[in-house]
This record gives C-alpha cells, sequence and structure tokens, in this order.
C-alpha cells in the first residue's frame, strides 16, 4: 500500500492516516457549507456565482480525500458539528445571517485556510506518495483561495483601517481562539468528535508529525496573511499572543 | 502596513536574549485578562510567529529633536544562536528586512545576532531606500569608553594592564585591538577561528604591538587585568582570573555574569550600552516587562546609532562588513551622540549600578 513514504504502514499510523483525511474531509465540508452560505450575502450576481464555484470547489477537495480514504479503505468519521468544526460553522452563521460579506471573507478565507494551506502542506510532505500528492495539490487550490481573497481585504482596509481592524479582531478572538484550542496540544475543550478514538495529535509522530509544528506553522501562516492584508504587526501581536494556548 | 501613516526615521531590528524575558514580554502581551502561559508553552509557538513590528519608539534628543521608530522582532529561539542554526536565523533576518522594508524606514540597526548578516555579508540586502548599519562603530565606542570609566574607577591604568579580547576577529573585537593596540601593556586575544587569530597577531607583531593569542579563553584568562567580551554566543566560562579584573561583558546575551565563579573579587560591567538623556518612550509601552537596567533610558550601542544617524539625517550605512571600523569613526559617531545627550551608560550589572565601597 503506497501511503506512507518512508516508514512501512502499521495499525497506528493508518489510524491516525484516517483522521487525518477525517479531518481534511470534515474541514473541505464545512468550507463547502460556508462558501454556500456565503453566497447567500451577496447581491451581486457574478460574485454570488463565485462564491457557489468556491464551494464547489471545496465539494471536489472532500470528494478527493473521500475517493482515495474509500481506495485505501480508512476508516472514515465525518462530523461537521463537532466541539470545535461545529462551533467555527456557528461563528461564520452568524455573519453570514448578518451578510456581512468581509467579516465571512475574513473566517472562511484567511482564517480556515491558512489553516488548511499549513496543515496541507506538512501532511503532504508527511505522507508523501499518491496521498501526499493529494494534500499538496489542495493546499495549492487552497492557497489561491487565501491569495484572492488578500487583494479584497487590503482594499477594505485602506477605506476605513479602523472599523476593518476593530472587525478583524472581533472574528480573530471568536474564530482563531476555537482553531487555537483546536490544534493545542491537548484539546482545550474535550474531544473533537472526529478522531475515532482518543486525540490523534498523541499519535501524529506515527506518520512523522507532531502537532507543535504543524500548530506553529499554521499560525505562522495566518500572521503572514495578515501582514499582507497589511494588519500592523503591532496588533496581530497581540492578537496571537493572546490565544489561548 | 498600509495603515501606518507616520514616517518611519529607523527601525530596529532585534532578537531578545532569554526564555525569562520573553516570557515576561508575551505574558506581558497578553494582559491580565488573560492566564498567564507558562515558559514550555511560550517555547512551543514563540519562534514560529514570522518577524513583525510589536511597537514604536519616539527617541528625544536633548537638542529638542524628536525621531519615529518601530522595533521588529525575529522571534529567533534563544537557545540556538550557535553557528548549528545559522541557516534558519538567517532565513528569519531576511524576513524581517523585507517586512521592514515595506515600512519605509530610512535607517534600520540590526541588533544581536542579526547584523550578522550585514557583518558577513550573508545575504545582498535588498536595493531600496532603507539603509542599514550593524551598530557596531557606537557599540564599540561605549566598550572603550566604558573599559576607560571602569578602570578609572577601580584606580587600574590600561596602559600598564594586559587587555582580554574575546571574540577579537569579529567586528566589534577587531575595534578594539585597534583602539587598544597602542594604549595596553599587552594584548591577549582569544577567538574561534585560528586562522584568523593568527592574521591578527602577526599584523599586530610587525607594529611591535605585545600580543598572546588562543582559542582556549582559560589559556589567556589568568594573565589578564581587563576582559572585554565581545562574543554573542553562549557558555563563555572565566575561570582562573586575576583578583581585581575589570570585565566588560559586550555580550548579546550577557551571559558571562551567571558563569563566573566569585562575583567579589572582579568588577563586571554591561559594556556597549548608552544612555539618552533626552529620554525615549514605547507604543504600545512594554517597558514594564522588558527594561531591565537599574537606570532610566539605556539601551544598546547598537540602537543608538542608528539613532544618532537619524538624528543627524546621515541616512548611511555607517556600520558594515567586518573590521571596517576606525577610531575616527568610532570618534565621530562618538561624539555626535553626545551633541544629541546620550553618553555611555553607568556602570552596572546583573545586581545594580557600581558602587564605591
Amino acid at each position: 500500500m503506497e501511503i506512507l513514504q518512508h516508514a512501512p504502514v502499521t495499525r497506528e499510523s493508518l489510524q491516525v492516516i484516517s483522521d487525518v483525511f477525517s479531518q481534511a474531509i470534515t474541514g473541505e465540508l464545512i468550507g463547502m457549507s460556508n462558501f454556500a452560505s456565503l453566497a447567500e450575502t451577496i447581491d451581486d450576481i457574478h460574485e454570488k456565482m463565485e462564491a457557489v464555484e468556491h464551494a464547489d470547489s471545496e465539494r471536489m477537495h472532500a470528494e478527493g480525500f473521500l475517493a482515495y480514504s474509500s481506495k485505501m479503505k480508512l476508516d472514515i468519521n465525518i462530523n461537521i458539528g463537532g466541539e470545535y468544526w461545529g462551533n467555527v460553522r456557528k461563528v461564520f452563521l452568524d455573519y453570514a445571517h448578518k451578510k456581512d460579506f468581509i467579516s465571512c471573507l475574513i473566517i472562511q478565507e484567511v482564517m480556515l485556510e491558512s489553516f488548511a494551506v499549513s496543515m496541507y502542506t506538512d501532511v503532504g510532505h508527511a505522507l508523501g506518495g499518491e496521498a501526499g500528492r493529494l494534500f499538496l495539490r489542495i493546499a495549492d487550490e487552497e492557497r489561491e483561495h487565501l491569495e484572492h481573497s488578500s487583494d479584497i481585504l487590503r482594499a477594505e482596509l485602506k477605506e476605513n483601517p479602523d472599523v476593518f481592524i476593530r472587525k478583524f479582531e472581533e472574528l480573530h478572538f471568536r474564530c482563531m481562539n476555537i482553531l487555537a484550542e483546536f490544534t493545542a496540544t491537548t484539546d482545550l475543550r474535550g474531544h473533537c468528535g472526529v478522531c475515532r478514538g482518543a486525540c490523534m495529535k498523541e499519535s501524529l509522530h506515527h506518520i512523522g508529525l507532531d502537532i507543535i509544528s504543524l500548530r506553529g506553522n499554521a499560525l505562522a501562516l495566518y500572521a503572514r496573511a495578515m501582514d499582507n492584508i497589511g494588519i500592523p504587526g503591532e496588533k496581530s501581536i497581540v492578537w496571537i499572543a493572546c490565544l489561548p494556548a | 502596513m498600509d495603515c501606518m501613516s507616520a514616517s518611519l526615521d529607523f527601525a530596529v531590528i532585534g532578537h531578545q536574549d532569554g526564555w525569562q524575558p520573553i516570557s515576561s514580554l508575551i505574558n506581558g502581551i497578553r494582559t491580565e485578562q488573560f492566564e498567564k502561559l507558562n515558559s514550555n508553552t511560550i517555547r512551543n509557538i514563540y519562534s514560529f510567529i514570522p518577524p513583525r513590528d510589536i511597537f514604536r519608539i519616539i527617541a528625544r534628543s536633548t537638542t529638542g529633536k524628536e525621531l519615529h521608530g518601530i522595533y521588529i522582532e525575529t522571534f529567533i529561539d534563544p537557545d540556538k544562536l550557535d553557528t548549528g542554526h545559522q541557516r534558519i536565523n538567517i532565513d528569519k533576518v531576511k524576513d524581517a528586512v523585507s517586512f521592514v522594508n515595506k515600512l519605509g524606514a530610512k535607517i534600520v540597526t540590526l541588533g544581536g545576532f542579526t547584523s550578522i548578516v550585514l557583518e558577513g555579508n550573508l545575504y545582498d540586502l535588498p536595493k531600496s531606500k532603507t539603509v542599514y548599519t550593524t551598530g557596531n562603530t557606537l557599540t564599540s565606542a561605549y566598550i572603550i569608553k566604558g573599559i576607560e570609566k571602569a578602570a578609572a574607577f577601580c584606580g587600574k591604568d590600561p596602559n600598564q594592564s594586559n587587555i582580554l579580547i574575546v571574540g577579537a576577529t569579529g567586528d566589534i573585537g577587531l575595534a578594539c585591538v585597534q583602539y587598544f593596540k597602542n594604549k595596553c601593556k599587552k594584548l591577549l586575544l582569544c577567538g574561534r577561528n585560528i586562522h584568523r587569530l593568527r592574521q591578527l597577531a602577526l599584523t599586530l607583531e610587525d607594529q611591535q604591538i605585545p600580543v598572546h593569542y588562543s582559542v582556549l579563553l582559560e589559556k589567556l584568562v589568568p594573565e589578564a587585568d581587563i576582559i572585554i567580551s565581545a562574543v554573542s554566543s553562549s557558555g563563555i566560562g572565566l575561570t582562573n582570573y586575576k583578583k581585581g579584573v575589570i570585565i566588560g561583558d559586550a555580550g548579546f546575551p550577557k551571559n558571562i555574569e551567571s558563569s563566573v565563579e566569585c562575583h567579589q573579587d572582579l568588577h563586571l560591567f554591561y559594556a556597549g550600552m548608552g544612555q539618552m538623556n533626552g529620554g525615549y518612550s514605547f507604543s504600545p509601552d512594554y517597558t514594564p516587562f522588558m527594561y531591565r537596567h537599574p537606570a532610566p533610558y539605556i539601551s544598546h550601542g547598537c540602537v543608538i546609532e542608528a539613532m544618532v544617524l537619524a538624528f543627524e539625517n546621515r541616512y548611511e550605512s555607517y556600520s558594515a562588513g567586518r573590521g571596517n571600523i576606525s577610531i575616527s569613526n568610532m570618534e565621530e559617531i562618538y561624539g555626535l551622540s553626545l551633541r544629541h545627550g546620550i553618553e555611555p551608560a553607568p556602570l552596572y550589572n546583573g545586581k545594580g549600578l557600581w558602587q564605591k565601597t
């Protein structure tokens, strides 16, 4: 079975890989749902169609992960209502219901995509082979989403810096707090409801990964995304430093 | 960055010198609203953070002139300042340089370890209006003035002393060699690179300068009356030193103090520091979590060099490369610093200001 590039597949590594795919599929389905909800918030028909297209792109990512999982007979568990994913979705919907397009964009395209791009990249390099290539290809596509949104958000920041930064700060503490708790060395809010057994973070070493690097790299990409938008470092460092750890 | 409207006269790229200061800073940034993070938790995150500005600085000359600056933290792991981690640290410095270029500061000083890129020409700094300095010329000038002040304080004549320079082939070490070569009884040179040390010693011997060199510090320490430590790496241990030896610790971190056996028989001070009588302030004000000096408005010479040049509207790469610091440059930048009310810091160490006994 070509699933790990360097090490033989063991029962433990197979379970971790299954959990990694379960998280990725759940995350993509959250993204798909978020983009579909985002389409509701947009009046411009072209932008509405673009949001649906993005939703479809996330659906295809989920399909890709599902297809591979099925081929490799991975033990997949999908739970979009789990402790962390469910709460991220709730926060997103709060803003979608208010038709707050910019807030939705920040949550989905900056916060969630930063974590997705970084973690998919790390996982892709660790797994190698067909699974690794799949993660890396999807990471590249998600990176495009991240870059596309930065252009829009840069313009938004320029228009009204104080309002934008206040909004970003509010979203950071609502959404990134959940992601930070999710990716802390121990689940700060309990089991995620996606991993089959115990938290997979304790078993990542079976596939050559560790949660400290995964989380650190994800936070670094998020920090760079904020820099790219134009959020002053003196703000972003406070926001990052104040995250649960 | 787009919403940073005020123009920047200077910027400082730096790093913290230990986990205790880092914990203090991060928990200070978190404010009392959030629970304090323990050092291990901070270690798990800190060095992943990309370089960024963390506070603005207003620096004041006693002439009334005011400068606007910014501090860029590189988030370099203080346990990884050795050569084994040079590549990753240089990447951090590159990121910081690229960050500061976007901010458009007129002059940038590369503090502590970060000066390595400019000293060693390890990286072609981007062509832009921003100029870079290591700040080593003013640091060297303050070290020298500090040594002379300490010698006077202790009733010791440098001309009758054996002066040991640790890190003698580095940029600051070479500046100290140039200054003291004709103002001491004998120069003792210590460095990591035996070839460079030998070359330096040969050059000095050609000039009839009494010199003794070694890569082994313990071979030189027993002879030294005055020691200047101009190295940034950790693990400098001093043993068998002469009673009453004067030690100027110009390293970053300043870690000699914690490694000497007995503090009663030596006079150690933190070298290369200046005191700005015009004052400075930070916004946000993290000084309660960062400031560790026993007198007000003390800062590193390398930081002050950028400020002095900005006060003088001399936006130039004043200190760059290795071995380019001349006595006249040190005199010039020192004179300029005095013009703005900036003097060598009072003699102090981790226990406080030196006191007459």
